[in-house]
């Protein structure tokens, strides 16, 4: 008995032993003292990467850095990849363990209302590209002129229908085929044509959670011309009679259905295996990202609206640097992202990697892609990039919990505008706070 | 010169010393982790449900605020309702099933007794996402199989997407809870009535009782320290329920699967209110000792 | 009326046998679907009339899950280990994650357990009541507090994160501690008579004795954190850190109706616990009746 407990004891204390070798090979982001540019000058940083395009794909990003290191051997750069499901839990469980990555690539809404507004954020203002958008770097500017986030690409988020089985159902003579538009009333009578054809779930209003809103947004305040924020991003105005109206009219139109078990990447992949005949959730990358499973026509459409030019989502993404005390870390950081964004020729890959349009003008990217010209027919018609507005993250959390209730209410006008109210009002509540 | 008696308390004097000294050390690894990881986050829990808590700032002492914003919360008391829906629907339920299942099977050839038992252990060993996983394709309202069962044997006349309307949610999850925590309770029964003295049982039986009579009468009152255990355990179970509520619903639709549990992981990495948090925290606690004295208490008079 | 009574039984013997066989039939289901779904490719999976068994095997999925990501096979210090698919990875870790937590249980709570069952000393009350009260605290109540500790002691995103509240959880001990009361006092008692110190009466005598216990402790310990999910979400982040359950899950969010794909992660995650506890299965549910019975 003894020797049984000996051996316990030993193995307990060799799994001690390892835990502490393993400890500290397994820390992506060392403590600052360990990683005062160590002896030979290296410092590790880490990269967390929403899924954007390519860049949640290993051999992509693992090429860029292995480019990278061809100049800079002095930088290791540990990624991780993150989802828009679980990946802002992981950010915020990362920050309040101490162990917040050095460069995240994602959003405004992220980097600036959310992360830069709680003072987690470095300043990137003198490492812009000259010539970049005027538009695009303001929506990366916060109130006091500091630039959380290094923009690289944007689109204009819009939806997709399935072409073939449209053109089954005839009802593409809704739709304007040359400018990819729609009015109000063409959608509705399409959607009830496509429905008519048997198909039971045309599009679906997804509400399981925050992932992919835009488009449920885009297609709520597009319908009858609503708003969501304010032009100064001061508040949210989305308890109108005309989102009401919107809301009322998804309710009632057969073969639109809420659905509060799916966000929009489950939206996506059932408009991809064809059980969804629409996607609310769409842009030029999630194209080419299904290309092996599509097996049908997508067709990008706008979102409709009354006169049929609506106002289309922007998305924005680019690099923030977490502000994690340490200089060489932060310098290392700057020095990849600013490798990844100032030269030219470095810069057209990373934006193709992404598969969204560049935000400064650039020779060369997308040369001769046709997918990517019929998408940029969408630019045009983006509008206000309000996502910077304060309280976000809470304006998010109550734009689906009150899908939720109005898909389970009776879709009556005034039922509808008393839970859209209330959502504004603890959005509008929270904005304040901040 | 010390007395006799003084040398007495002396000497017990040292051997309490010693025999303190002794079951301290014997306690000290355990301690360690105990006071450490449970013992002092709870104390620190109390203390920073005191503050207004957030992200990249220092906390802001508050008082009792976010107690008093915790009782007028709706959402917190649907959450405090849906926990206790599911701690009073499968406690009973897991205990009355595994119950039936074991004293049906313990009749059985042997062969076929480890048979059964085996199997309904099996989900408890898949492992919670693995189960939650292949239960959330099954319940899947566009290609799930429910649907088509239900379609099939005409019990539904159309597809009900499962965990997205608010009347079948909660009860979905506490299905699959169900399916995952009664193979324990069996193993424990039938072994349980494996051990029931065959002797009274069969007095009874010449005495004329039925078999119903002589399992309520003589079984059931045996196996009482079994029951309680169980009790134990599957109330642990239920309210430690998480993964099903996160992977499958996060807590919707309309808040039906809220749970007090979901609700405390929302609020700290959703919302960023860890004193808030904390402080829903510290009532569950509450509630969960109060409910684990008066577990203690009945196997105490039984 | 005998007659009657014993007809009677039998139907009902019977009705029972074919009810149980047929739940026992729904509770193998979602493990038979998850390994053919596995191997089924996306027609299959995604078609509205169940396809019972795949109409074509394919590796497709455990082929995409292996490609998904990648992680050193081990790393000490700057020595680092071959890469190999992330979920080899992360069952190694998941292995690993409870087996140490199950040793360090065992060690641990055998030892509390014999005290509190055996000794006489101030403050066993106390700590007893805090045992059982913390016993059913789920951990989702100390979340916050334990993300810090763990971050402020250099553990947050080590698998050690996720060992430690294992550890603390006090219920190993109380199973031992009820399971040592069983045992005669006067055993110990008569070996520290003999002069064996306090050490050598818990290693020769008290621990052959409370060994079904430990037992008993173990394999809860072990299946415990195996599923842990809730700790191993908080605590662990990097790719090379995660476990098979946090894998699939992390995979989930990111292809959230790929179920093939899924089933496959699931599949890995469950078999080789399963093959653990088929072949064990005696001791299983030895262990789990021991653990019960006798407390």
């Amino acid at each position: 008995m003894k020797k049984l407990l000996a051996m316990l004891l030993a193995l307990c204390m060799v799994l001690a032993l390892t835990a502490c070798g393993g400890q500290t090979a397994t820390n992506p982001t060392p403590q600052p003292e360990d990683d005062q540019p160590a002896d030979d000058g290296t410092v590790t940083i880490s990269l967390w990467t929403y899924p954007i395009g390519d860049w949640t794909d290993e051999t992509t990003v693992k090429s860029f850095i292995a480019d990278f290191n061809a100049v800079h051997p002095e930088i290791k750069v540990n990624v991780e990849y993150l989802d828009y499901t679980n990946g802002d839990d992981k950010v915020n469980t990362a920050i309040e363990g101490g162990n917040a990555p050095d460069i995240i690539m994602e959003g405004p809404e992220r980097l600036i209302a959310n992360w830069g507004a709680k003072g987690l954020m470095l300043d990137l203002a003198d490492m812009v590209p000259e010539g970049t958008y005027d538009g695009v770097l303001g929506s990366c500017t916060n109130a006091n002129g500091a630039v959380y986030e290094l923009p690289v690409c944007m689109t204009a988020h819009c939806m997709a229908i399935n072409l073939e089985v449209f053109e089954e159902a005839d009802a593409l003579q809704y739709i304007d085929l040359e400018s990819h538009t729609w009015t109000t009333e063409d959608f509705f009578q399409a959607v009830q044509a496509v429905y008519d054809a048997g198909y039971p779930y045309v599009g679906t209003v997804f509400c399981g959670g925050q992932g992919g809103d835009q488009g449920t947004r885009a297609l709520v305040t597009n319908l009858y011309g609503g708003t969501y924020a304010n032009p100064e991003h001061t508040a949210y105005t989305y308890a109108s009679e005309e989102n009401a109206q919107a809301l009322a009219a998804l309710c009632a139109q057969d073969g639109i259905t809420f659905d509060p078990s799916i966000v929009a990447s489950d939206e996506i992949q059932n408009f991809v295996n064809g059980t969804f005949q629409m996607a609310f959730c769409w842009n030029a990358t999630q194209e080419v990202n299904n290309a092996d499973a599509l097996d049908f026509d997508v067709y990008p459409m706008a979102f409709p609206a009354e006169d049929g030019v609506p106002s289309l989502q922007g998305g924005i993404w680019g690099y923030g640097v977490f502000d994690n005390h340490d200089e060489a870390r932060a310098e290392a950081a700057k020095t990849f992202i600013r490798y990844l964004t100032e030269d030219d020729a470095v810069y057209a890959k990373v934006v193709e990697a992404t598969h969204f349009q560049p935000v400064r003008d650039v020779d060369g990217v997308y040369e001769g892609n046709e997918l990517m010209a019929e998408y940029a027919l969408m630019n045009p018609l983006m509008g206000d990039y309000y996502q910077i507005t304060k309280g976000w993250t809470t304006a998010r959390t109550e734009w689906w919990n009150m899908l939720q209730r109005v898909g389970a209410s009776d879709g009556s006008v005034e039922t509808i505008l008393a839970e859209l109210q209330a959502a504004q009002d603890a959005a509008n509540a929270a904005a304040e706070a901040e | 010169m010390p007395s006799d008696t003084q040398v007495k308390r002396l000497s017990t004097g040292r051997l309490v010393l010693h025999e303190n000294v002794a079951a301290y050390l014997f306690l000290l690894p355990f301690l360690i982790f105990f006071v450490g990881f449970v013992l002092y986050p709870m104390f620190l829990c109390v203390y920073t449900s005191l503050f207004d808590a957030t992200m990249g700032r220092e906390d802001i002492y508050i008082g009792l605020q976010n107690y008093q914003e915790l009782f007028s919360d709706p959402v917190f008391w649907v959450a405090l309702k849906n926990t206790a829906i599911i701690v009073l629907v499968s406690v009973p339920v897991t205990c009355a099933f595994s119950l039936w299942v074991a004293s049906a099977i313990s009749k059985m050839p042997v062969a076929a007794t480890s048979a059964f038992r085996c199997i309904f252990y099996l989900p408890v060993v898949t492992g919670s996402v693995a189960v939650t996983m292949v239960w959330k394709w099954m319940f899947n309202n566009y290609y799930g199989i429910f649907n088509y069962l239900g379609q099939n044997t005409g019990l539904i006349d159309k597809p009900i997407n499962w965990l997205g309307d608010p009347k079948y949610a909660l009860g979905c999850i506490i299905l699959i809870l169900l399916t995952t925590s009664v193979g324990q309770p069996i193993v424990l029964y039938v072994s349980a009535l494996d051990n029931v003295d065959r002797t009274l049982v069969e007095a009874a039986a010449v005495d004329g009782a039925t078999p119903f009579q002589a399992f309520w009468k003589v079984k059931w009152p045996q196996m009482m320290p079994t029951t309680l255990y169980i009790l134990v355990i599957t109330t642990i179970n239920s309210f430690q329920c998480f993964a099903l509520i996160q992977l499958l619903t996060s807590g919707g639709p309309k808040n039906s699967t809220m749970t007090i549990m979901y609700y405390i992981y929302y609020n700290a990495f959703k919302l960023y209110r860890y004193g808030y948090g904390n402080a829903m925290g510290v009532i569950l606690a509450i509630i969960i000792a109060i409910l684990s004295a008066v577990q203690l208490r009945l196997g105490k008079e039984k | 009326m005998k007659n009657l009574t014993n007809t009677k039984s039998r139907v009902y013997y019977i009705l029972a046998f074919v009810l149980i066989l047929l739940i026992a039939l729904s509770f193998l289901f979602p493990l038979y679907w998850i390994i053919t779904g596995s191997f089924k490719v996306k027609q299959d999976i995604l078609s509205t009339t169940p396809v019972w068994f795949p109409t074509e095997w394919v590796t497709k999925n455990y082929e995409s899950l292996f490609a998904k990501r990648s992680a050193p096979l081990f790393e000490i210090g700057s020595f680092v280990g071959p890469t190999i698919p992330g979920a080899i990875r992360w069952l190694i870790n998941t292995v690993f994650m409870s087996a140490a937590a199950m040793l360090l249980t065992c060690l641990t709570a055998a030892m509390a357990g014999y005290a509190l069952a055996k000794k006489r000393f101030y403050g066993r009350t106390l700590i007893f009541s805090l045992i059982v009260a913390a016993m059913a605290l789920p951990k989702q109540v100390i979340l916050i507090p334990l993300l810090r500790e763990m971050s402020a002691l250099n553990l947050y995103d080590t698998i050690w994160a996720a060992i430690i509240p294992v550890v603390g959880w006090p219920f190993g001990v109380f199973l031992i501690k009820q399971f040592a009361e069983g045992i005669p006092t006067e055993m110990v008692e008569a070996c520290r008579i003999d002069g064996a110190g306090e050490w050598r009466a818990f290693t020769d005598v008290m621990f052959p004795m409370i060994k079904p216990g430990v037992g008993a402790c173990a394999i809860f310990t072990f299946i415990n954190s195996w599923n842990d999910y809730f700790m191993q979400l908080i605590m662990l982040t990097s790719t090379k850190n995660l476990t098979i359950s946090l894998g699939i899950a992390t995979m989930q969010g990111e292809n959230s109706t790929d179920f093939g794909l899924i089933m496959a992660g699931s599949a890995l995650a469950a078999v080789p616990i399963l093959i653990v506890f088929v072949i064990f299965q005696k001791y299983f549910t030895k262990g789990i009746t021991m653990g019960a019975v006798k407390g």
